[in-house]
């Protein structure tokens, strides 16, 4: 019995599987951490602690709260157009979990494999987009609106500097497959190659995570709460949860395609890839508590008149240098 | 002076301006005004540069008084222009084509005593709700005719406009208190924004006339809860100046230090706002850390952290101990410490700087015509400040400066208030080393406040800009009428204007500029 | 008070299990998130509990949302006005089960020093409007006061108190 099992695990099949279930498992624990994570690093950069009571160093404050948003009443305003309004938190979480599948945690700790990861990674990531647009449309709420369509403008303005900044990285590393390009980073990091590309990158993706310097779509003081204004308990907790995946998921792509991935000495590779990636999103945490919001045209300007020369600019000499 | 009043009698037929001391009146010069000048006389202190500094009505019960106060900034030179009004048939006609401040002054006018303004475009609610059956100010219960209940405030887009209307607030995110602006946008852009007010109105005028004037001391605090000490101080010194009660030394600088310090607590405040409006939390709850350590030490004299009720007709409630001093002292230098760490934080950002820069510019006409008051005034170039232009309170003892801006943007108006705290700073230092001894309470004080029969009107510069205090006595316990000129009120009017074709984002930030606190408008 | 416990838009399950009832009223007590409802002077002192010096988030309750349809209570702080009044009750219905209100100041809890023969425009107390759990006396009161009054609202909710009582010799 025990050796069936074992024999049905092994199988390309049940390896797919288990890993589907431990990256569910790491989604779920990662978004609890970072809200902790979050009110914590946000209160002791306000020379307070953050939550404190609720278990010792408030550890247990992420489970209450997710208790409390089960236990909330689903409630759906009369208004709305209801597919849209329900779909739109369901639709904005599924796709980053796909976006796991190709992330390589390890040498041996990668679902699957796909030759052409990257592609994958961003044409999910691309969704969300809708579905931001489906929540602040179906909400019927001229606020939601509002930031949606702002969200939408942004969102694709910082796509293209993302591709631009990816781009030349696959070209040193001569493949779309996460493995191959952490793979090639064996004697030097890509981010000594390319700073330029890693700036850009990551501002793009902050960008692409509407946080903070770029969270226009749920700019508080001006717009109550965005698209999500009319989401209440769980629905609402699926969108928080997609943000903060979605903010892990571009720092583990920024250490795979420029710190290196799982590589380095003594410690074994998963450690080194979540000490790289959750070193990023505590940078990303503290780009919020920092700054201000810029201004809508003054964002969309930065992209195209700023961002994309830019990366166009270093993508071409990369070519360049590399012909040569 | 004297060339305004010889220039006003020969050009206007009919007009006799009386000099008045000003140490007993506040104002300078009177005169009566009927209705067919009254436009002439408008347009003649428009024409000199003067501005309209307030407009009130007085309810005499056989008669209505209304009351229009001209000023100029930078000399002052007040004159006091009143009309009177038949209460059967009360009409007069509008200035708010020549002042724009009167716009807001006559609705408000008409909504508390019936006055109807002939000219004017839009003579609906600004405070009240709409269930109001009489006129709240009037003396006697005069019914408000139907006629006057239909005048209601609504929004209703055109036929073929493609804008939409937004609601900013009442509820706010942004820490203003309950401001409700109805924006017309056009996509990202604003093309009409008028503010509706009366969420907070707490009928404080209305309470002057039915309390007396000790009774209505800690009203003053609650009036402007980030600078009550202003707002008392400026209600002890209308009252004592009326009433003719000496102010010992002592009594004075105490004022001057305590005043300081909460007007440093004040900015502070609003710089943490800000701030928050524009996006970045982390800098409020520095300003907190700050403010809480003021706190402590006001804490100590006056026993309340927030709506403080400190002075009294006469001098203070408590003298002030060496705690006091010590910590005062404390307090000064850890400030002086702490404007490197705003500089580095907020002052240097780029994108602090983008958001506030050429945003809301004021031209100095406009600030004239409007009426604007304090950090915002002198943004535009003005360089009127109350505590150096007409000093009360042992403020010409001390050495005054403040600075002026150039452009009148949000940058211009962050920078001044920052210049104003390291004044305020330098102000208590002064005083404290001339702290001298003696009582802190003047003698014989009555219990019972029977001022002479008269009216008054006294000014001071609350962190906010120009507060004025207009009281009429009729030698009973309680005021015939009190009125507030607070300087939300004119800041407020400027900001329809200023957010034309302004971004959304941008009408955040020039609302948060102008430094607003709700209850000082709503009163 | 609403509707308590897992419930689904229709109760499907009209079974309740206390264990489960006392886990999701403890799991409440300790994500309180209020909605951001400053009226008037009350609003500073709140803000000033959530600063760094007496530091509401340590309870779990620092997380102020915007939107009313996020959060879990509401903390009145100031005078309501009759301008204000259908606007509070809007945002009270707005407000996703199970709520609760603080009422804060002596304005929310009676009028508070505004109330006068012949007052005309506030709403003496806003348990005229919606229904309030814990009444917070002062004008305005100290942030410690508002602190207690929110362990006030745990104790109702989980039935015990976090922090025991310090008995005066």
């Amino acid at each position: 019995m025990v050796n069936e099992l074992l024999n049905m695990a092994s199988s390309d099949a049940g390896k797919m599987i288990l890993g589907l279930i431990g990256v569910l498992a790491f989604v779920v624990i990662n978004a609890l951490m970072l809200t902790w994570a979050e009110r914590k690093v946000a209160g002791h950069m306000q020379r307070r602690i953050g939550p404190k009571e609720v278990g010792p160093f408030g550890l247990i404050q992420p489970i209450a709260d997710a208790i409390k948003l089960l236990g909330k009443e689903i409630l759906t305003p009369a208004r709305v157009d209801k597919p849209l309004y329900r779909l739109a938190p369901i639709l904005i979480f599924v796709p980053v979990l796909v976006s796991f599948i190709v992330i390589p945690f390890d040498a041996s700790l990668q679902v699957t494999d796909i030759n052409v990861g990257i592609l994958v990674i961003l044409a999910f990531s691309s969704i969300s987009v809708l579905s931001i647009l489906m929540a602040g449309w179906g909400s019927e709420n001229k606020y939601s609106l509002i930031g949606a369509i702002r969200s939408v403008a942004q969102n694709i303005a910082y796509e293209i500097p993302l591709l631009l900044a990816l781009l030349p990285v696959i070209m040193l590393a001569n493949s779309l497959s996460l493995k191959d390009i952490v793979e090639k980073q064996q004697g030097l990091w890509f981010v000594f190659i390319q700073p330029v590309a890693f700036i850009i990158y990551f501002i793009a993706s902050v960008a692409e995570t509407n946080r903070t310097p770029f969270d226009l779509p749920e700019a508080e003081s001006e717009l109550v709460a965005g698209y999500h204004t009319e989401y209440s308990g769980m629905r609402f907790a699926l969108f928080f949860l997609a943000e903060y995946t979605n903010m892990f998921i571009v720092s583990a792509v920024a250490t795979t395609f420029f710190l290196g991935g799982y590589q380095g000495p003594v410690l074994p590779g998963i450690v080194w890839f979540l000490l790289k990636s959750y070193f990023l999103v505590f940078v990303i945490i503290w780009l919020r508590w920092t700054y201000p919001r810029v201004r809508f045209d003054q964002l969309l300007n930065f992209a195209w008149k700023g961002m994309i020369p830019l990366a166009f600019l270093n993508l071409i000499i990369t070519g360049g240098l590399l012909k040569i | 002076m004297s060339h305004i009043t010889e220039e006003i009698k020969t050009s206007i037929q009919g007009v006799e301006p009386a000099e008045v001391s000003y140490p007993e009146k506040g104002y300078h010069y009177a005169l009566e005004a009927s209705l067919e000048n009254l436009p002439d006389i408008v347009r003649f202190f428009d024409k000199k540069c003067f501005y309209l500094e307030c407009l009130l009505c007085t309810d005499y019960t056989d008669t209505l008084e209304l009351v229009y106060l001209f000023n100029t900034h930078l000399a002052p030179c007040r004159f006091k222009v009143t009309l009177k009004i038949d209460p059967q048939r009360p009409i007069a006609p509008s200035m708010s084509a020549i002042f724009d401040s009167a716009y807001w002054y006559e609705r408000e006018i008409h909504e508390f005593y019936g006055v109807l303004f002939t000219g004017h475009p839009n003579m609906t609610y600004l405070f009240l709700h709409n269930d109001i059956h009489e006129y709240p100010l009037r003396k006697g219960k005069v019914p408000v005719p139907p006629e006057d209940k239909e005048r209601l405030d609504s929004f209703k887009p055109g036929e073929q406009e493609d804008s939409f209307f937004i609601n900013l607030g009442p509820q706010h995110p942004s820490t203003h208190g309950v401001l409700r602006v109805v924006l017309k946008m056009d996509g990202e852009y604003i093309e009409q924004a008028e503010p509706v007010l009366g969420y907070l109105h707490r009928m404080h005028e209305k309470m002057a006339e039915n309390r007396s004037y000790q009774q209505f001391l800690p009203n003053t605090g609650r009036m402007d809860y980030l600078g009550p000490m202003s707002f008392n101080l400026g209600y002890v010194l209308a009252v004592e100046r009326l009433c003719g009660i000496p102010v010992p030394e002592r009594a004075k600088f105490v004022r001057i230090i305590a005043t300081e310090l909460n007007r440093i607590c004040s900015h502070l405040l609003w710089l943490g706002a800000y701030l928050a409006d524009l996006g970045a939390l982390t800098p409020f709850l520095f300003v907190f850390d700050d403010r809480e350590k003021i706190q402590d030490v006001l804490e100590g004299i006056t026993g309340s952290r927030l709506t403080y009720c400190y002075f009294r007709f006469g001098g203070l409630y408590n003298d002030v101990d060496d705690p006091f001093i010590e910590g005062t002292k404390a307090v000064v230098k850890r400030m002086w410490s702490r404007f490197s760490l705003y500089e580095k934080l907020v002052t240097g950002n780029v994108i602090f700087i983008n958001r506030t820069k050429g945003i809301g510019t004021i031209t100095k006409e406009q600030a004239r015509k409007y009426g604007v008051a304090g950090p915002v005034l002198r943004s535009a170039g003005i360089a009127c400040d109350l505590r150096k232009v007409e000093p009360y309170s042992g403020y010409d003892e001390l050495e005054v400066s403040f600075p002026v801006g150039e452009h009148g943007d949000a940058l211009n108006t962050y920078k001044i208030r920052i210049a104003e705290m390291e004044n305020s700073l330098r102000i208590i230092e002064q005083a404290l080393a001339k702290l001298p001894g003696g009582p802190f309470m003047a003698e014989k004080v009555p219990k019972k406040l029977k001022p002479p029969r008269g009216d008054i009107y006294q000014v001071v510069e609350t962190p906010r800009g120009e507060l004025g205090i207009y009281i009429v006595s009729d030698e009973s316990d309680r005021p015939v009428r009190m009125k507030w000129r607070v300087p939300s009120f004119s800041n407020l009017m400027i900001f329809p204007e200023l957010t034309k074709g302004a971004l959304l984002a941008d009408a955040v930030a020039i609302l948060g500029s102008l430094d607003l606190v709700i209850p000082e408008i709503d009163r | 008070m609403g509707e308590r416990g897992f419930c689904l838009e229709k109760e499907i399950i009209p079974v309740k299990f206390a264990v489960v009832e006392k886990v999701l009223d403890l799991a409440r007590a300790n994500s309180l998130w209020p909605v951001t409802f400053g009226l008037a002077c009350c609003a500073i002192e709140m803000m000033a509990t959530s600063m760094s010096r007496f530091d509401i988030d340590r309870f779990g309750a620092g997380v102020f949302r915007a939107s009313p349809r996020q959060a879990d209570f509401m903390i009145v702080t100031g005078t309501v006005t009759k301008k204000m009044a259908p606007v509070l009750v809007t945002l009270y219905e707005q407000m996703p089960s199970p709520k609760w209100v603080i009422a804060m100041g002596n304005c929310a809890i009676s009028g508070g020093p505004f109330v006068f023969e012949g007052q005309y425009n506030i709403v003496e107390g806003v348990d005229l409007l919606v229904p309030v759990d814990v009444y917070v006396p002062g004008c305005p009161p100290r942030p410690e006061a508002l602190l207690e009054g929110l362990l006030k609202l745990e104790e109702k909710i989980t039935g015990s108190r976090r922090f025991p009582r310090v008995e005066s010799a």
